[in-house]
């Protein structure tokens, strides 16, 4: 069984990071060769740690062993992969293109740490939406503090024994604890603050990063909506949302949320969910390893109760076991646009069905909404997929297919507006926790053309340095 | 006196309402309408230069080449990179090569964030202001912009003049104070870009956390100075004595005070002299020499620095209060804890602090908070390598001053108290770019990729891992040594291998050819 969960201690926390900051002043973590280290390092602390990993994974969120490779251990091996690739060329300065102007001053641009970054990672997925912002951090040159999530007790509990056998704690610190701890956390001033979860934790987290003027990035939430016009592919696109839902029973920020399907539409397609629905679960979802659970208590009866008080009609699903945490996936139609089930982020395996008259309705009923991390597209038509993508605002728009724009490595993890800032994964992440430190040199011969600059301030001055600006083009017609 | 009309508070909600409707509109979605937009900036700023030249000799006693040299000109250039990159930077981009993900059409797109508000600063109304402006609408966005209050004349002339030039429906100009900032700051920006003090910064983040607006500060701190005596003691004075004075020592990236080596330090002062005179044969109050103070606010608190400072007053030291000018003051002899040091002087005065070594130097840059920038000057490698190694600092420049801020393709920032983010050219663009990641997934890729559905089976497991890359290299037998020097003999090996490779296929194609023939 694994260990119980033990906060750190509130008065140690100062420590660690002075620790933390003292190991990134000296210079070590410069080293790329280092760096490479590190995270080959974290890539053998996974494998070599997998079936204890699938153990608290299970033990948290009833997570199936197929989930925990798929969409956790392979995704964070597979972020080391490319990161290691890459790191050399990242990391090296910038070229810059050739400027009659600005190449004589030698600029360049140095790639370098920010310091000791706060990595507050969620429960949904402990493994890769965590591990893979450590390693971006690791990978440009900083010092790590690692906050995972309370709610996932036996995954946190785990890290906090794992990561010290593979990474020396003077580089990266497993920090555990509740509210407290994350108070003590964000009095502090952090070189960069990563925080996943949810829109409402993520204003207070900015609010405190604020008074230190501590840089954030922020993953947080919204309803991710899918969009289904006639063109698509039914059974393949009831195929695709479907499994999007039932990940980690529906706990995935970019999991479609809702599904607005044109009227005439709406049986077909719910025939086409019930369809896949039976292929995956040929024994019931409820039956164990099949399907993941509710993370607590509290998550199910929020889930449950949304069910319970919709207006929409239960097409199928609905069985749930609140001793179990466990709800099937069920799906919801003729659900109006104001319904208990669209007033927050289900988080949960339930799939509101809207039906609308035309993609147009659908788009305006999204734009009503907070920008959401995902939109999601179901069409042949390009006309429709460019139009969904310019009359609207999301992290990323998908076409035909949901979820897997976050496990290609090399596209962005990012929010906009309520769903988030900043973006993750990749180079998009390298560069998130790079210092761009900007330079230049410029020979004392320079001052022959820009020695114009320096007072006495004549009038023949003046009329020089007009030679020294770029034209402009000409003036556009009125 | 100018007084400066502010924007009735109950008009801000229509006018961001306003510019949320053309952000919706996707008016600024065609490249062909930005850049029209940016050659109107650049013509706004032609065809109205001289009342520009006068309204920031009226706020800031700005002189005429320091308005030229230093807030119009970098416009242009501004204006010319981004008119000229606008179609590459906003070109969707495609990840590099993938063979699971290929056939999933990945890209992404760059999109505007929304209607971004830019608050400007008064030190630099021109050019660290329109500079922003110009990087929000290249990346198609609508702008709220708020000017300084403390330029007046300045603020005023950009109300009266930016309606002429971009429709008020895509950038609008309000004018205030704090409780008109205050205003702004309750509602949702797809983009916050605040120039001024770290105190006000904390205020924009706090205000922009409640919102979940995203920012950009470009803030301050006191930028040291570190002089070795192997520099060019003629161009060095020069450059840093220009970089203190412009603007009357209140530029972020001013050079606030000096890091020289003990036995140095007259040397260098006696240079610093020679090239102050130089600057002003009619001493630094004749009409139009340098900068003033920009209020008498700012004025009675760098001249009360210098009134409490206890090192030695080496050349100026003269103030006019009715002026507001204060004559560039050079101080030596100044230890590390003097009132000269206990913040960012933002005026014309520079003291010079005596080190005998140069980790003295670096120890006591690296206790404080880390600055806009780094100055180095020196023409020794060892000694410039060392200070970049060692510090931390939004930019770092050798030899120069200044011109960090307005140089094509390095970005403008900060770092900790000194700033978030960056701007200038792409790196401005970036900044207010929404990175939206797309795929397209066509229907047979399930034949690759239906092992992800359920039911989840024993051999799926397997496979999965397959899927992805392998574990990458070897398991480490502990963190590298100092020296790794494999790694170039490898490289050497394999150019050998395929020069004998391509003399051998030389070979085989020369064989080829003999047996057709």
């Amino acid at each position: 069984m694994s260990p119980p969960l033990v906060y750190t201690p509130l008065d140690e926390i100062d420590s660690v990071r002075d620790d933390l900051d003292a190991t990134f002043r000296s210079g070590r973590v410069s080293s790329i060769d280092y760096r490479k280290y590190l995270l080959t390092q974290i890539a053998y602390m996974l494998r070599d740690n997998t079936v204890a990993i699938e153990d608290a994974l299970f033990s948290d969120l009833g997570k199936p062993k197929f989930e925990v490779h798929m969409l956790e251990i392979d995704l964070a091996i597979t972020e080391i992969a490319i990161v290691l690739k890459n790191l050399s060329k990242w990391a090296a300065p910038e070229k810059l293109a050739f400027s009659l102007v600005w190449s004589a001053t030698r600029r360049v641009v140095y790639k370098q740490g920010k310091g000791v970054c706060l990595i507050v990672g969620p429960f949904n997925y402990p493994i890769s939406v965590c591990v893979r912002p450590i390693v971006s951090a690791i990978a440009a040159g900083n010092t790590v503090v690692f906050k995972p999530s309370e709610s996932t007790p036996a995954m946190s509990a785990l890290f906090a024994e794992m990561f010290p056998k593979y990474i020396d704690p003077g580089v990266l610190r497993v920090v555990n604890g509740g509210v407290e701890v994350m108070e003590k956390l964000l009095d502090m001033r952090w070189a960069h603050l990563v925080f996943t979860g949810s829109t409402r934790v993520g204003r207070i987290v900015s609010i405190a990063a604020a008074k230190t003027l501590t840089p954030v990035t922020m993953e947080l939430g919204g309803k991710s909506p899918v969009l289904i016009h006639p063109s698509c592919d039914m059974q393949i696109a009831a195929r695709r949302i479907l499994w999007g839902k039932v990940l980690n029973a529906g706990q995935t920020c970019i999991a479609p949320d809702y599904v607005l399907v044109p009227k005439e539409l709406q049986a077909e397609f719910v025939g086409a969910l019930k369809k896949a629905h039976d292929e995956f679960y040929p024994d019931g979802p409820l039956v164990p390893g099949a399907m993941g659970k509710m993370v607590t208590v509290e998550a199910f009866k929020r889930v449950a109760g949304l069910l319970k008080a919709t207006q929409g009609t239960i097409a199928f699903g609905g069985d749930a076991d609140e001793v179990a945490k466990a709800i099937a996936p069920t799906v919801v139609v003729d659900v109006p646009f104001d319904d208990a089930l669209m007033s927050e982020e289900i988080f949960g395996p339930v799939l509101p069905i809207i039906s609308v008259d035309t993609l147009d309705e659908g788009i305006e009923f999204v734009n009503k909404g907070e920008h959401p991390l995902a939109i999601y597209v179901f069409a042949k038509d390009e006309q429709s997929k460019k139009k969904v993508i310019s009359q609207t605002q999301s992290g990323a728009i998908s076409m035909n297919d949901v979820v897997l724009h976050a496990a290609s490595h090399e596209l962005p993890l990012s929010g906009i507006g309520a769903s988030g800032s900043g973006a993750l994964y990749g180079k998009y992440g390298f560069d998130t926790f790079t210092h761009f430190r900007a330079s230049m040199d410029p020979p004392n011969w320079l001052d022959m053309v820009l020695g114009i600059r320096y007072p006495p301030y004549t009038e023949r001055n003046i009329k020089l340095s007009s030679y020294f600006c770029p034209s402009i083009p000409s003036r556009p017609p009125p | 006196m100018t007084t400066l009309a502010y924007t009735p508070i109950s008009e801000i909600d229509a006018f961001h309402a306003q510019l949320d409707a053309t952000f919706r509109s996707g008016k600024l979605q065609s490249i062909p309408f930005r850049k029209y937009l940016l050659l109107q900036i650049g013509y706004m700023l032609k065809d109205n230069t001289q009342e520009i030249v006068d309204a920031l000799h009226k706020d800031l006693g700005k002189p005429d080449l320091e308005t030229h040299a230093l807030e119009i000109g970098p416009m242009y250039n501004e204006i010319s990179d981004t008119y000229a990159h606008l179609e590459e930077w906003s070109k969707p981009t495609k990840p590099p090569f993938s063979l699971l993900f290929q056939p999933l059409r990945r890209v992404v797109y760059k999109q505007g964030k929304g209607v971004c508000l830019i608050i400007g600063p008064f030190n630099y109304p021109i050019s660290m202001c329109v500079g922003p402006i110009i990087s929000a609408i290249a990346a198609g966005n609508t702008v709220m912009f708020k000017p300084s209050e403390a330029t007046p004349a300045m603020s005023a002339l950009f109300a009266e003049m930016f309606p002429k030039y971009v429709d008020s429906s895509v950038l609008r100009v309000v004018n205030g104070g704090i409780a008109e900032t205050s205003k702004l700051l309750e509602l949702t920006w797809g983009h916050i870009l605040f120039t001024g003090s770290g105190r006000v910064g904390r205020v924009v983040a706090t205000a922009a956390g409640k919102t979940l607006s995203p920012v950009t500060l470009e803030l301050g701190g006191k930028t040291p100075v570190f002089i070795d005596p192997s520099c060019d003691l003629e161009t060095t004075t020069r450059r840093l004595l220009w970089g203190k004075v412009t603007n009357s020592g209140q530029t972020c990236v001013a050079p606030d005070y000096v890091l020289v080596p003990r036995h140095f330090q007259e040397t260098f002062i006696e240079a610093l002299k020679k090239t102050h005179d130089s600057f002003y044969p009619q001493g630094p109050f004749a009409p139009n020499a340098m900068g003033k103070m920009i209020n008498e606010q700012a004025f009675k608190r760098v001249s009360g620095l210098l009134e409490k400072t206890r090192g030695t007053v080496v050349f100026g030291g003269q103030v006019d209060e009715a002026t507001k000018a204060i004559a560039p003051t050079v101080v030596k002899d100044v230890s590390f804890d003097d009132p000269l040091m206990s913040e960012e002087i933002f005026g014309p005065l520079l003291p010079v602090i005596p080190i005998d070594t140069l980790e003295e130097g670096i120890a006591f840059v690296n206790k404080r908070e880390y600055p806009l920038t780094v100055y180095v000057f020196s023409t020794d490698s060892t000694f410039k390598a060392k200070i970049i190694k060692s510090t931390i600092s939004g930019s770092i420049v050798m030899n120069e001053t200044l011109w960090q801020a307005g140089c094509d393709g390095i970005p403008f920032g900060g770092i900790g108290p000194s700033g978030t983010g960056f701007h200038n050219g792409k790196y401005g663009f970036d900044t207010f770019t929404h990175f939206r990641a797309s795929l397209d997934s066509p229907s047979w890729v399930d034949i690759l990729l239906k092992l992800r559905y359920p039911p989840y089976t024993a051999t799926k497991i397997k496979r999965s891992g397959l899927v992805f890359w392998g574990l990458p290299g070897k398991r480490p037998t502990g963190p590298p040594s100092a020296t790794a020097g494999s790694r170039p003999y490898k490289k050497w090996i394999m150019v050998f291998v395929a020069l004998v490779l391509a003399g051998a296929l030389r070979k085989g194609n020369l064989l080829g050819v003999r047996k057709l023939l």
